[in-house]
């Protein structure tokens, strides 16, 4: 079954089309063409090279972030609308999860951590199990030195993966044992998207297409303000 | 139905359409029987019109130009009323969880599927980058898929061809004022795809003046439809605010009259007079449309044409109706505007813009990207 994956929750835009027989291509860049411009001409690419149309798709799985909200919202639009289209299911993933998921070959606690800007992170702590990863918490969004607070509160030895860990190296690396993930790491792709995809195909454990929605993880700036007025 | 893709049957000349000003002449098609045989030729042409600048996830379905099988509008005013203005973060949310509900509706409405559909249209700009993005991706999404043209419009053309709906006889050239909550223009249309803007806000759009000034007076959101039923009940010559510009070009200012409406209210309850928010309301809304009517009908006349048109959220104003409708009959002027629900932002009037364009052979870039600050000239 023919999935194609969308990610675009980090600066990088990811597209992969896939197949339980294995990747059939994939296209990424991480700066210059914005998420928008990039995604359907690299999907018509892949199509045309691998002989592929639309109509060969069983369905879309989309990264849902937490990331960086326009590139985000552009991958999940877009997604919904193919899927709707196309008749065909959609599978929403986070980000996070495919970010774990590349590193999994550790039994170290892996902690993914995606540059959420305004001098914050998104992270969480995933743990390998046979054939995969489980996540021992939930989302959370703030400073490096929480992340580093909640870390050297803990007896484990961490492996830190994403573009947030990079970027804050030298301020989480004061913890005890911690090993960070590669430059190739750095950001969530859709091969691993489509991957994690296809179990739930076969599940036929899809999203709602009309409710699925972006990990956001942090209310809109008016809403916070209004809260804060009212107090 | 055939659900087979194929490409549109007529080759025509594939045009890069950044903003409407890159039109060319040749592309214009000028005389009404020209127009009167391609309308002919197109009446199965079918639009899927997006538009999502701002608050409204639209989703429209016209056929032939005219013919609106499904417009389907999804607010999120009720999320911003409190804060008593749109909040473009949650606007960007609503349009995402919005869009495809409504494209299955504006479907089920108009009885076709997407695969009937000739081309996408889609709000590219002017508008709010975060809302624009979510109708240009779904837009780029259908485009792809079908195999269709995707035309990018422009918003502020689309609210002039939110006339061309209704009105058969509407023709350019023309004149009009385009006055919603985001602009004020007035702007001449010598034919089909030109524009020049002759006058424009200095400071608030119309619609935001009054939203303002509604906040203000403590009587609700949207300011436009409170002020104007408030404004029934009251006297429009009890006080006398300022018109500002009446006599300076096309521009429009509203700064000035917003601080004399406060300093009103101030110096009244100062005085511990009590406040007849019906005749504030009433002056504030005849010195706004005082002016607007004005130069709209200097500019009808100075550019000697006949054909005038009020277009956006605010030509819903029942005064500014009532007197632009007198002073266009006093001058010999045909007086056009759309009924109400293709006066607020809505995407049969973004599908009928984008008929017009694909009947002149006008096709979008399929990369066309979102412009917020996209001008009509
Ligand atoms: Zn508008």
């Amino acid at each position: 079954m023919l999935v194609l994956g969308i990610e675009t929750s980090t600066p990088a835009s990811s597209v992969t089309i896939g197949s339980e027989q294995g990747i059939i291509g994939s296209c990424m860049v991480t700066r210059g063409v914005s998420h928008g411009s990039f995604i359907l001409p690299a999907v018509e690419f892949l199509m045309k090279e691998a002989d592929l149309s639309y109509r060969n798709l069983s369905a879309v799985a989309v990264g849902l972030g937490p990331g960086l909200y326009t590139g985000l919202r552009v991958g999940v639009a877009t997604a919904k609308t193919l899927a709707q289209a196309l008749s065909v299911p959609i599978i929403g993933v986070s980000s996070l999860d495919l970010l774990a998921f590349d590193v999994r070959y550790s039994d170290k606690l892996i902690c993914p951590v995606i540059d959420a800007k305004r001098k914050e992170v998104f992270f969480g702590f995933y743990r390998q199990v046979p054939g995969g990863i489980a996540r021992e918490s939930s989302y959370v969004v703030g400073s490096p030195e929480r992340l580093l607070a909640e870390m050297e509160g803990s007896k484990d030895d961490f492996l830190l993966v994403g573009n947030g860990a990079l970027l804050y190296r030298e301020r989480l690396d004061g913890a005890h044992k911690v090993e960070f993930g590669s430059m190739a790491n750095a950001f969530p792709r859709a091969a691993s998207l489509v991957e994690l995809a296809l179990p739930r195909l076969y599940r036929e454990d899809y999203d709602r297409l009309f409710d699925l929605e972006p990990l956001y993880m942090r209310r809109s700036d008016a809403e916070i303000n209004w809260e804060k007025k009212a107090k | 139905m055939a659900r087979e893709v194929s490409p549109p049957s007529v080759d025509v000349p594939k045009v890069d359409i950044p903003g409407i000003a890159d039109v060319t002449p040749e592309m214009i098609i000028q005389t009404e029987t020209e127009i009167e045989e391609l309308v002919k030729f197109d009446e199965q042409t079918l639009i899927l019109g997006i538009e999502t600048s701002c608050d409204e996830t639209g989703v429209a379905i016209l056929r032939g130009g005219d013919q609106v099988l499904a417009n389907i509008i999804s607010s999120s005013a009720d999320l911003h009323s409190k804060y008593g203005g749109v909040v473009p973060e949650d606007a960007s949310r609503a349009h995402v969880q919005a869009m495809n509900p409504a494209i299955a509706e504006a479907l089920r409405k108009a009885d076709v599927t997407l695969w009937d559909m000739s081309a996408i249209a889609v709000t590219v700009g002017p508008g709010l980058v975060g809302s624009l993005i979510v109708g240009v991706a779904a837009a780029k999404a259908l485009a792809s898929v079908l195999e269709v043209p995707l035309l990018g419009i422009n918003h502020l053309e689309a609210h002039i061809y939110a006339n061309f709906l209704e009105h058969p006889d509407f023709a350019p050239p023309c004149i009009g004022l385009i006055v919603s909550g985001g602009h004020t223009l007035l702007v001449h249309m010598p034919a089909h795809g030109l524009y020049e803007v002759l006058g424009e806000t200095l400071d608030d759009a119309a619609g935001e003046a009054f939203d303002k000034i509604a906040r203000y007076l403590g009587i609700g959101y949207p300011g436009g439809p409170a002020i104007d039923q408030m404004a029934l009940g009251g006297s429009k010559r009890a006080i006398k605010f300022p018109r500002a510009m009446m006599k300076k070009g096309y521009d429009f200012s509203f700064s000035g009259l917003k601080t004399s409406v406060r300093d009103y209210i101030r110096k009244q309850e100062e005085a511990g007079n009590e406040i007849n928010l019906a005749d504030v309301c009433a002056s504030f809304q005849e010195a706004v449309v005082e002016v607007q009517v004005h130069k709209t009908i200097k500019a009808a006349q100075e550019y000697n044409v006949t054909n005038v048109f009020v277009s956006g959220g605010v030509a819903a104003n029942s005064r500014l109706r009532e007197l632009m409708g007198a002073f266009c009959e006093e001058n010999d002027l045909r007086l056009f505007y759309p009924s109400p629900v293709y006066c607020t932002d809505n995407a049969a009037m973004v599908a009928c813009c984008g008929h017009y364009r694909f009947q002149r052979g006008i096709r979008a870039d399929p990369n066309i990207e979102p412009d917020p600050n996209l001008h009509l000239a």
